[in-house]
């Protein structure tokens, strides 16, 4: 037994030896492989993520979207040009058509594509593809197919088909609307319609979008593996239809930490870093300086608002939604946590976005005496509370705008208290309905205005869920009825009109401003795109690195 | 994080509780017996101090913990700002003082509420025994099966994050180990003379326990009072630094340590501060809790 | 060997205990797990659709049998977050929770024995008395440091100065050989304190014992009792308290592998609570609680097979 006793503790001071002297090693040995780059390798991009994506189907997910956006591709995409600008452009589809009622459109498909497996893209996919949408129960995007014929039907599995869409042969086919929708070709171009091929997503099962050998493709990259939890390595697909990209390999690394993941930039372990992650001072004390040759500006098409909810007093009434509108001073809040980096908006389509209204720009003010003044008419002279629900998995700089926006308010008399919670809890309070108020920001999912207003302000449900609580029935009809419009200029002259009513007469929220999104790029990145509706997915194509 | 009460394992707390229970003359010495471990006083003298700033924050600290300043953001420190300031331009000095409020009371209340349930369930279960045992152990044993910390997770998550919460969280998880040592000082004094008196004479089981066998208890509950306080601060310090804890805009030195991680190369002050501070205060419950157990466990005395 | 298998009809209580427990708290939460799931996109429809889905609106006793049943056949449910079987999630984290632990564990091991001989042998020193004794306050001081220190803080502090200022290690990962290093000691550093506190209090009361005493009288020096005598017969409680570690590792692990981002079961447990990953969490809680069960056990039978006074009233 003693024996045993003293086997065990020699074994473990051996060990702790070893240990040692293995740590003693180390300090000789040379810094992490990373700093050394062969000739030979591949052109590799290296960029982090702070958590693991769910699935790579976007179909079943509303926020992974950056390996389906470079393994699929869609029928139409967003391109933007040198001047900035974005527009639609074909993709998988090389021509279309559309009725004169805008209801039909008739589609032909790009020749000689096929699938990183070999396959060839038939119309027959894209069909298959769009009633996947509606029929399998964990598919969450449906709002682009929604305003095809017969997906109502499909999606309640009252239909075994989408009786919208007609094949007419393996390269054409016609789509037919219930209704005329202006942004359904904008939606078309979302990551959520990625078309999928029929045969191998089906044999696949639950496995596609989990398993990379059965999550095919068109697109312009393939996925080597995935390790769960610590990162996606993808390759460039040899036999892409299109134009080959410059990088031949991508490793996405799982990093939860913003900070290591700057601290593994700064020490040339990464090639492209989101700088949203990281607080603006850092920003501006860091990569500003240090890193000013290194910095990309992306325009973000994205408006961020506080939210006034009209189910609780005062917010019922107008003069006081005014008052909050004109007690806010947006530059100084812009200045003090982004340094700057936006406008500051006053409606609800953003800068950038299709139907932005130049001349609403600078209709709302910084007036805290006529603030006080409006207060007073409505019978709050000695100011009233008000409360912040917070989602506390934001970052600090949205902790930082609550609080600099409950000083400003205190400055009119207004005292607001700040009530943050867990994510769950915020998103399931705020769909109830009865959230005091809050700051939130709407990223595009396409370049309409639709895309905004009817999110928020489209009914009486939409409203309810943001918990703005819009009381006026018409006005929402008329954001409804506005889809239906086919004359791009009237359609847009609506919206205009729309957006005036109900942000500067009704005051129902206070616009706040857009911003820039902002990444920093290696020494050995030779350019780079942002996404141009500003997330942060990366589009890998759009990276080009040195050789 | 817990190893302190992990250290004592399940036969060793029955040693601890045997050795101590004989000790019927331990508090007259125990005062006079500290005062001689100049470090436990020393200790003693950092908890008072830390408390008093607690609770009288508001007078101690120069500024409001709230209190944003747009213009002096992450100023480093000066006479304005002993510690300099944060991301958001509040003087971390007086953060670090209001963040002391929660971690003292996260590191008693707790550790009262569970003492308190474990002392209570210790008694009844060794006092009575047979099933009602059988159940509170069994049920002691679960509770200990959890890694701490983990179960404060479960906690959390099924509560949501909210300060409040973690005084629950932290209630319901320690009180299995002291409902253990609680029982088997029970077992062993229920046999003793003075016990079997008592009750040949008709005293009640209530009060049999509570002025027989609970005075007997007092000083290895001390010592775990002690042990269990910095386990307590450890634990809320992880919680809000993991972000399920303590919730923004709160003064907590493990959500100031998140926050500051990001200014370590420019501001380091944000994140050492809180760290130093949550060590010192770990620090002196453990020499205070070795002091004091040095004077109850003679094992120790005699050396 | 009976009460080893009386132990272990004893854990299986516990162990269906903690199940049902560990169940009821998840699901008395408020909220749904699909609202968190599904982000702020989706729909009211789809969110029915994906409730009946994933067989919530189930009685809550269905849900129970359903899941015993089922994770006695090995199946623990699939991870809504991650879209996988949660047994083969925990089984690819599993690998590297052990090494990092076995490593931590060396570390401690290794750095706590040492500096509790050290501590001990000074302590009991009779010439020298004051350099031995500043040596050994030095290192209790130290350990005391040690087990004070949160985990978060060595992880921050090794991470900044030995990863990015210094880089020596790897910053984030467990890919590379060298990454295991710094997240093993940011995690063996507090139980290196305890172990040392533990090694130097134990030696200290074998040097009081009567063999040791007899031992010097026959002249041998103070150095050469410690290593032949005391250290053999001091390890019991030392050996004990290593296997009761593993628990107070898997909790630190949890931050040690979040700041690291490795791919552990603690990181696999963060991941639930932020996403509500519910089947996750409960994946991973029971677990550790049976690694920490398995634990306790292996300590308590250590404890009886090293101690013969144990053994003998067993």
């Amino acid at each position: 037994m003693k024996k045993n006793l003293c086997l065990l503790l020699v074994g473990a001071l051996a060990c702790s030896m070893l240990a040692a002297c293995g740590g003693g090693t180390t300090s000789t040995s040379a810094p992490p492989a990373s700093a050394s780059s062969e000739t030979t390798s591949p052109k590799t991009l290296r960029k982090p993520m702070v958590a693991d994506i769910s699935t790579m189907d976007v179909q079943h997910t509303s926020k992974d979207y950056e390996v389906p956006m470079n393994v699929f591709d869609r029928l139409f995409e967003i391109k933007v040009d040198d001047s900035g600008a974005a527009s639609l452009v074909n993709n998988l589809c090389q021509e279309y058509t559309v009725s004169e009622d805008g209801l039909t459109y008739d589609f032909a498909l790009v020749e000689g594509v096929t699938f990183s497996n070999g396959d060839p893209l038939t119309a027959n996919d894209v069909k298959y593809t769009f009633e996947r949408m509606l029929k399998d129960p964990l598919c969450v995007n449906t709002e682009a197919v929604d305003p095809i014929l017969g997906a109502d039907a499909l999606l309640a599995g009252e239909a075994d088909e989408l009786e919208g869409i007609v094949i007419t042969d393996d390269a054409h086919f016609s789509i037919t609307l219930a209704a005329p929708d202006a942004s359904f070709l904008y939606k078309l171009a979302t990551p959520a319609c990625s078309i999928y091929n029929a045969a191998v997503t089906e044999a696949a099962g639950d496995q596609f979008g989990i398993d990379p050998a059965v999550t095919i493709g068109t697109g312009p990259y393939v996925v080597d593996s995935w390790e769960v939890n610590t990162a996606i390595t993808l390759s460039r697909n040899e036999n892409y239809w299109g134009e080959l990209p410059d990088v031949e390999k991508v490793i996405v690394s799982v990093i939860p930490d913003p900070s290591t993941q700057s601290m593994m930039f700064q020490n040339g372990e990464l090639d492209l870093l989101d700088l949203d992650y990281l607080d603006s001072s850092v920003v501006n004390s860091t990569y500003k300086t240090q890193y000013a040759d290194n910095l990309i500006y992306g325009n973000r098409l994205a408006i961020t608002y506080m939210s006034m909810n009209q189910n609780i007093e005062p917010f019922n009434d107008v003069r006081v939604r005014k008052a909050v509108q004109m007690a806010i001073d947006r530059q100084a809040l812009l200045d003090a946590v982004y340094s700057g980096d936006g406008n500051v908006e006053d409606g609800i389509f953003p800068r950038g976005l299709v139907g932005h209204n130049p001349d609403l720009e600078g209709t709302i003010t910084y007036d805290p005496e006529g603030a006080k003044a409006l207060l007073a008419e409505a019978g709050y002279a000695d100011g009233f509370t008000m409360q912040f629900d917070a989602d506390n998995s934001a970052s600090s700089s949205v902790m930082l705008l609550y609080q600099i926006i409950q000083q400003q308010l205190a400055e009119v008399g207004i005292t607001v208290k700040i009530n943050s919670m867990d994510e769950s809890s915020w998103l399931d309070l705020r769909s109830s309905g009865d959230m005091n108020s809050f700051i939130g920001t709407w990223t595009a999912d396409y370049n309409d205005p639709d895309n905004f207003i009817y999110t928020f302000f489209g009914n009486e449900e939409k409203t309810t869920l943001r918990s703005l609580n819009y009381p006026d029935t018409e006005v929402m009809q008329r954001v409804a009825d506005a889809r239906a419009i086919v004359d791009t200029d009237e359609r847009l002259a609506e919206y205009a009109d729309l957006e005036y009513k109900i942000v500067i007469e009704d005051a129902a929220w206070v616009p706040l401003f857009s911003r820039q999104h902002l990444f920093a790029v290696g020494d050995n990145v030779e350019s780079f795109i942002p996404f141009w509706a500003g997330y942060g997915d990366i589009i890998y194509r759009d990276v080009t690195l040195k050789s | 994080m817990e190893e302190k009460k992990m250290d004592l394992s399940q036969s060793q707390q029955e040693d601890l509780a045997s050795q101590i229970g004989d000790e019927n003359g331990v508090k007259d010495t125990l005062l006079e017996l500290l005062l001689h471990n100049k470090l436990a006083v020393f200790s003693a003298v950092v908890i008072l101090i830390i408390a008093l700033a607690a609770i009288f924050a508001p007078v101690v600290a120069p500024y409001s913990f709230e209190e944003i300043d747009p213009m002096a953001r992450l100023s480093p420190p000066s006479a304005t700002h002993i510690l300099g300031t944060d991301e958001l331009g509040r003087d971390v000095f007086s953060r670090l003082i209001y963040g002391s409020r929660l971690s003292l009371l996260v590191g008693i209340l707790p550790t009262l509420v569970s003492m308190f349930i474990g002392v209570v369930l210790g008694l009844v279960s060794g006092y009575f025994g047979g099933k009602v045992d059988y159940v509170i152990m069994r049920l002691a044993d679960i509770m200990l099966a959890f890694p701490s910390l983990l179960l404060a997770m479960v906690v959390m998550y099924t509560l949501g994050s909210s300060t409040i919460n973690i005084f629950v969280a932290l209630a319901l998880i320690n009180w299995a180990s002291v409902a253990r040592v609680v029982r088997s000082h029970t077992l062993s004094l229920k046999e003793s003379e003075y016990v079997e008196a008592a009750r040949s004479i008709g005293v009640s089981s209530g009060i049999i326990m509570l002025r027989h066998v609970l005075p007997n208890c007092v000083p290895s509950l001390i010592v775990l009072f002690t042990l269990n306080v910095p386990s307590a601060i450890l634990s809320e310090s992880s919680l809000s630094f993991l972000g399920i804890g303590a919730q923004r805009p709160a003064a907590s030195w493990g959500l100031m340590v998140t926050d500051g991680q990001q200014f370590l190369f420019n501001q380091p002050w944000l994140c050492l501060a809180p760290c130093v501070a949550i060590m010192i205060v770990v620090l002196a419950f453990n020499f205070l809790g070795d002091g004091l157990r040095d004077v109850l466990d003679p094992y120790m005395k005699n050396q | 060997m009976r009460i080893f298998l009386k132990r272990l009809a004893g854990m299986l209580v516990v162990l269906v205990g903690v199940v049902l427990l560990l169940f009821i708290m998840l699901r008395i939460i408020p909220g749904s797990p699909v609202t968190t799931l599904l982000g702020e996109r989706a729909s009211q429809q789809v969110i029915d659709r994906m409730t009946e889905e994933l067989g919530l609106n189930d009685p809550l006793f269905m849900q129970f049998l359903r899941y015993v049943g089922n994770a006695l056949h090995g199946d623990f449910g699939t991870s809504y977050k991650l879209n996988r079987p949660v047994s083969a999630l925990i089984m690819s984290a599993f690998p590297n929770t052990v090494r990092l632990s076995i490593f931590a564990a060396l570390f401690a091991w290794g750095v706590g024995i040492i500096a509790g001989i050290i501590s001990a042998i000074c302590k009991n020193q009779q010439r020298f008395r004051l350099l031995s004794s500043l040596i050994d306050r030095l290192f209790m001081g130290g350990a005391l440091v040690g087990v004070s220190m949160p985990v978060f803080m060595t992880c921050l502090f090794l991470q900044y100065f030995l990863a990015y200022r210094v880089q020596l290690f790897p910053l984030s990962g467990f890919d590379q050989p060298l990454s295991v290093v710094l997240p093993a000691i940011a995690l063996g550093w507090n139980s290196a304190g305890t172990v040392a506190r533990m090694t130097r209090s134990s030696l200290l009361e074998v040097m009081q014992a009567d063999y040791i005493s007899t031992a010097r009288a026959k002249g041998r020096g103070s150095a050469g009792i410690i290593l032949c005598h005391a250290l053999k017969n001091s390890m019991l409680p030392v050996v004990t308290m290593m296997a009761l570690q593993i628990s107070s590792m898997l909790s630190g692990a949890v931050i040690t592998e979040t700041v690291f981002g490795i791919n552990g079961i603690g990181r696999l447990a963060v991941t639930a609570i932020q996403s509500r990953d519910m089947p996750l969490l409960q994946g991973t809680v029971i677990f550790t609680t049976i690694l920490v069960m398995l634990g306790n056990l292996a300590a308590d039978t250590l404890y009886s097979v090293l101690d013969p006074r144990i053994r003998r009233e067993g």
